[in-house]
């Protein structure tokens, strides 16, 4: 390996905020070109250090630098100025504007005039080299998301952007717009940009990356070539620990058919599914990102209700038109956008864990049996384990994972007969996604129907009794775990036959 | 609430009979029927939309009520039901298009602003009606229970079932939830459509209430009946705490803040100063209840920053 | 629609269509109009219409101007009231001023005004609702006292002013082109062009595309919307100047109401209320649209005057269902075409007033 001076350099960055340590001492060089591996489970300090990165926060202790010069930007803006970006899981582009504008917004060297056709041709040019053949002058809103974190490259890349942090940048995105982000990242690197890459899907790393940094508690525990590595070896630094086994789901009694679906169909969107699951079962959803699963669940929840087809609940056909009804019926829905679909900020966790239920709080006269709800709420919240100072506290103010525990406390409080979890471990690490897979082991012993949506193969494998395999809209197949293996499904996904 | 107690005691001082009841109920006098819409209109703002039609919804009911009489062929009080149903059915309208189409509430209910209040004009165009049955003008000028009239007895029964049903009931629980995310709302099962067409009909039907007590006290209905009132009763509820941008605000608040603005036109009203004067002082206190707290927020994190770096290591 | 004439409307963008739209629905009311109203494609119809539409057109620019970046002016109807009353009190201790010292006059009173909203709403965090709510009375208030309740007499004032509505810059049979009508075009055509060339012009449609977006791009979005206020103010100012000239006579109390038909005329014109889109040449002809319906319904004998405001009221619904329709299938056409059509359509509609209102504070 030759040796390559690193030309970003963080030395002994500390962060605190009030009682947390988020940083500690930690340290992390760049070569210019490489492709920097960086993991941990929530909470390991990662965002932390993107934002002290790219100008958000300001360290406590420590510096930074940048070809060799010292490097402290006041604020994200400054930042890009020198060169350092970042891109989120969630890319922030201008809906309104075009593409070309997304891209080239907020240059100063430009000039004071827009020059319309040498934006759009300038853009034009970077999009393609990107491997896009997206129309610049199109208003951005019509982009997907790996469309737009396109866009975000593209931006970085006429920014002259010499280190690129991307943030969980492939959670959300297809298996060919995986591939097609890695040729965009190639690219970068061939023209000397360092990309700090974070991600918690570790079989990425080994595709993409360099080397690879493992971060855990706040401090940084190493950096290794990523030849020297294995998925092993990295979970062990993450959590500490060595790995529990991969969660797979033992024996357990299956009831009877508690739902049965029969020829679902909305034009456009998917046609003809038709399955049934029974008490005790967890049945798995797999497939492409794209090819309707959550429409499927939306249609079931009554948030978007099928066009024609039937849907029976414990033998009886059921009209679900709304997300009432569903939960009348005892259908329960976890969406996979939970910052944004999950809980009331605003308002204090037992109002938060009542708030599918209120019809059962509300007495005769419209008031809110307070007691009733402080009662259930302080009952699921212990069997959770949600950690919170009261029950009125808001739940802005507990942490994420608590947040997440909270919102499931909101749907078992629904005592649902059929719970539909939609990516349940998405953006979780791997010491939290055991948990998880846990909980929907136990919540399927107790009898609820469980149908998990999750794009994220292994888990499928694991977690499922049967998989179900959707493609462009129609169930291809339904295996049952004798039959699955990966190959098979991800054919089945896929269309290869 | 420093503010209330300022204004109280520059009041007391202006006149030693202040605390008689007679100047109590004077304090509420020219606002009577603007504040019982203050009450509906809380839980608008807190459910996250808005409701610019009311002062029109006001005018459009009296209108819709006066012309009625005035044909002669019904008793009033059939009259009066009919301007209850305008008004009720003019939320109703509003309400439908903006859930039907998910259309921002400013905009329908500025559209319903401009509308109601031509429709107001088109019933009765120039004229005035009056001319209306002694009980009528009783109903709004005379008192009800011991000094109270009766716009003010239905405004503290509103305000009491208001209070109840925002903090304690069903009701209210889901009005907050939807202001402080729709979604989350949707996803959880309310019913954020049919809550929203509730309160906006609630609006509606509140608004005509309001306008034929105003007609009832004034003794005549013109096309142009409470005017620009939505001004007034929008920054009273924003004068109490409620976000503009919904989830969150108190009806003791906004109780507050009623108080408070009463209290001022009164005092100021006594010091002879003019309307639109005290609506210009109410506009500053208006804007100083965002401003205050932002510059303090922003104040304390500067001092905060400062300390934070003056303990860093060197 | 043909296929053909779909692909066509494709390429072009929605904002290009909005105005394509509402030309035609000017057009297509004038004929229909036309055709049963006597003596209504007349150059004097004409020309009522071109000078009343002159002070609304310039209102729903400034208002444009401030609906981009996701705010709202509700105090450019006092601001109008200010500077009319403050001008021609000016002019009738100053009667050597000509127009122009006149118009700037009126212009800087109404950049003042907007200067101070700019500051309460970009600096002091304040929503831009919340501080128009206001400063409309405010404003209303300060002339009211420095007014004293005197009026402005018409007769106190140069001789230039009250014909100055009548000025015509070219007269085809009997179809004129006033002054007053060119300096609204020109207004429109300036910042027309400003707003798609220049480059802070596009940052301001950013900041109400993307509030937090364009803050961490650093798009200096304080200074923007306080420009943007300050613009707005000066344009108020200039309808002022206009008013002053239709009106003669000022009272404290001119002005009063316009603030709403500035909102009207810009939403009608296809200016999103949630800001990022529209155009100020969109809220132009929104202004006469709104204009010509009004002046058009006055003149068919079976409608009475007093239906003028209900139907305003009934367009801008319309004008407001239709573009959130359009918006509406037109992304949903993009999104078919780029993302396939089993994409799913899970978009949180985020249409309760927070994302209107504007300035809101962004996660501290």
């Amino acid at each position: 390996m030759d040796e390559v001076r690193p030309f970003f350099e963080i030395e002994g960055v500390s962060k605190r905020f009030d009682a947390t340590q988020a940083l500690s001492d930690v340290s992390l060089d760049l070569i210019p070109g490489e492709v920097h591996g960086l993991v941990g489970e929530n909470g390991a300090g990662k965002s932390t250090l993107i934002k002290i990165m790219t100008g958000i926060y300001a360290p406590d202790a420590g510096r930074m630098l940048l070809d060799d010069e010292e490097y402290l930007p006041h604020d994200a803006a400054r930042a890009q100025l020198q060169g350092v970006a970042a891109i989120y899981q969630e890319p922030s582009i201008f809906p309104d504007l075009t593409v070309a504008e997304n891209i080239f917004i907020g240059h100063q060297d430009r000039g004071r005039l827009v020059n319309w056709k040498t934006m759009m041709s300038d853009a034009g040019e970077i999009l393609r080299t990107l491997d896009m053949d997206t129309d610049p002058s199109m208003p951005a809103a019509g982009l997907t998301v790996a469309g737009q974190q396109g866009v975000e490259i593209a931006k970085a890349i006429s920014l002259d952007i010499r280190v690129l942090i991307m943030d969980e940048p492939t959670a959300a995105l297809s298996a060919h717009e995986v591939d097609r982000l890695f040729g965009q990242v190639r690219r970068l690197k061939d023209s000397g940009v360092a990309v700090l890459f974070i991600t918690h899907r570790l079989d990425e790393l080994f595709v993409i990356c360099d080397r690879i940094s493992v971060f855990r508690d706040g401090r940084h525990i190493s950096t290794r070539g990523v030849a020297d590595v294995n998925e092993d070896s990295l979970v062990r630094e993450m959590v500490g620990r060595d790995p529990s086994e991969f969660f797979a789901r033992g024996e357990h009694v299956e009831g009877d058919v508690v739902l049965r679906v029969d020829k679902l169909n909305t034009v456009g969107k998917f046609a003809d599914v038709s399955f049934e699951v029974r008490r005790g079962e967890v049945l798995g959803f797999a497939g492409l990102v794209g090819a309707g699963r959550t429409d499927v669940a939306l249609a079931l929840f009554g948030i978007e209700p099928a066009d024609d087809g039937t849907i029976e609940l414990e033998g009886q056909m059921i009209e679900v038109a709304s997300p009432e009804h569903a939960l009348a019926h005892g259908i329960a829905y976890l969406s996979e956008d939970r910052r944004n679909l999950g809980l009331s900020l605003n308002q204090s966790v037992s109002a938060n864990i009542t708030l599918a239920t209120l019809a059962r709080y509300t007495t005769r006269l419209g008031m809110v049996d307070r007691g009733a709800e402080l009662t259930d709420a302080e009952a699921l919240s212990e069997r959770l384990d949600i950690k919170t100072p009261d029950m009125d506290t808001p739940v802005a103010n507990l942490s994420g994972g608590n947040q997440q525990k909270t919102m499931l406390a909101k749907w078992l409080n629904a005592e649902p007969r059929v719970l539909i979890l939609d990516e349940p471990t998405r953006g979780i690490d791997v010491g939290a996604k055991a948990d998880v897979h846990n909980y929907i082991d136990e919540l399927a012993r107790s009898g609820i129907a469980i149908i998990v949506i999750s794009s994220d193969l292994p888990e499928v494998l694991a977690m499922s009794d049967r998989i179900a395999v959707m493609r462009e809209g129609r169930l291809r197949a339904i295996f049952t775990k004798a039959e699955a293996t990966q190959e098979r499904v991800m054919e089945s996904a896929v269309g290869v036959s | 609430m420093v503010v209330l107690a300022i204004t109280i005691v520059i009041n007391v001082l202006l006149s030693p009979f202040y605390f008689g009841v007679d100047n109590f109920i004077n304090l509420f006098w020219l606002s009577n029927e603007k504040i019982i819409v203050v009450v509906i209109m809380t839980f608008v703002i807190i459910s996250g939309e808005i409701d610019l039609s009311v002062a029109s919804v006001m005018g459009f009911s009296a209108a819709v009520m006066a012309t009625v009489h005035q044909t002669g062929s019904f008793p009033l009080v059939v009259a009066i039901l009919a301007g209850l149903g305008a008004g009720a059915i003019a939320g109703l309208l509003q309400g439908w298009v903006i859930t039907r189409f998910a259309l921002p509430s400013l905009v329908v209910t500025l559209a319903g602003l401009i509308g109601f209040r031509g429709a107001a004009r088109v019933i009765l165009e120039d004229e005035s009606v009056g001319d209306f049955p002694a009980w009528f003008d009783a109903m709004g000028q005379q008192t009800l229970l011991g000094p109270l009239p009766v716009a003010l007895v239905i405004f503290f029964v509103g305000l009491a079932l208001a209070w109840i049903t925002l903090e304690r009931g069903a009701f209210g629980r889901k009005v907050y939830v939807i202001g402080n995310n729709a979604d989350v709302a949707r996803f959880s099962g309310v019913a954020v459509d049919s809550v929203k067409l509730r309160l906006f009909v609630t609006s509606g039907l509140v608004a005509g209430l309001a306008g034929i007590l105003f007609a009832a006290r004034l003794g005549s209905v013109r096309g142009s009946l409470a005017e620009f009132f939505e001004l007034d009763i929008i920054t009273m509820v924003l004068l109490g705490g409620v976000s503009i941008f919904g989830g969150s605000g108190t009806m003791f608040g906004v109780a507050l803040a009623v108080f408070t603005v009463l209290n001022i036109r009164n005092g100021l009203g006594l010091a002879n100063v003019d309307g639109i004067i005290q609506t210009g002082v109410i506009g500053v206190l208006l804007i100083a209840s965002v401003l205050l707290p932002n510059l303090a927020r922003r104040l304390g994190q500067v001092s905060a920053r400062r300390r934070a770096t003056a303990q860093a290591p060197p | 629609m043909t296929s053909a004439t779909a692909r066509r409307f494709r390429r072009l963008s929605p904002d290009r269509v909005k105005e394509l739209i509402l030309l035609g629905i000017i057009v297509g009311s004038v004929v229909v109009f036309g055709s049963f109203v006597d003596g209504y494609l007349s150059g004097r119809f004409f020309n009522r219409v071109t000078t009343s539409v002159v002070i609304v057109a310039i209102l729903a620019a400034a208002q444009a101007l401030v609906i981009f970046s996701r705010n709202i002016d509700l105090s450019v109807g006092s601001t109008v009231g200010v500077s009319a009353y403050l001008t021609a009190d000016f002019l009738t201790a100053n009667t050597w001023a000509n127009p122009v010292v006149a118009m700037i006059i009126a212009m800087a009173v109404g950049a003042v005004l907007g200067s101070l909203n700019g500051l309460l709403v970009a600096y002091g965090r304040v929503p831009a609702i919340i501080v128009t709510l206001g400063t409309l009375a405010i404003f209303r208030t300060l002339i009211s006292l420095y007014s004293g309740g005197a009026n402005v007499l018409a007769g106190d004032l140069p001789d230039w002013v009250l014909g100055f509505n009548n000025l015509t810059v070219l007269s085809i049979a009997g179809f004129d082109l006033r002054l007053v009508f060119v300096i609204a075009v020109a207004v429109v055509v300036i910042l027309q062009w400003a707003l798609r060339r220049l480059r802070v012009g596009r940052r301001l449609y950013a900041i109400g595309s993307n509030p937090e977006a364009a803050r961490q791009a650093g798009l200096a979005a304080p200074r923007l919307i306080m420009v943007s206020f300050v613009g707005a103010g000066a344009l108020a100012g200039l309808a002022g100047f206009m008013f002053m000239v239709r009106a003669g006579t000022i009272s404290a109390t001119a002005g009063s109401g316009l603030e709403l038909e500035s909102v009207a005329a810009a939403v009608v014109g296809g200016v999103s209320i949630f800001g990022g889109s529209g155009t100020m040449f969109g809220a132009f002809l929104g202004a006469i649209l709104i204009d010509t319906l009004e002046l058009s319904l006055v003149r068919v004998p079976e409608v009475s005057e007093f239906w003028r405001d209900a139907a305003l009221g009934i367009l801008i619904l319309l004008a407001v269902i239709l573009d959130a329709t359009l918006q509406r299938r037109f992304t949903r056409r993009l999104t078919r075409e780029v993302r396939g059509p089993d994409a799913t359509d899970q978009q949180s509609s985020d249409r309760s007033l927070s994302s209107v209102v504007g300035g809101g504070p962004v996660d501290e």
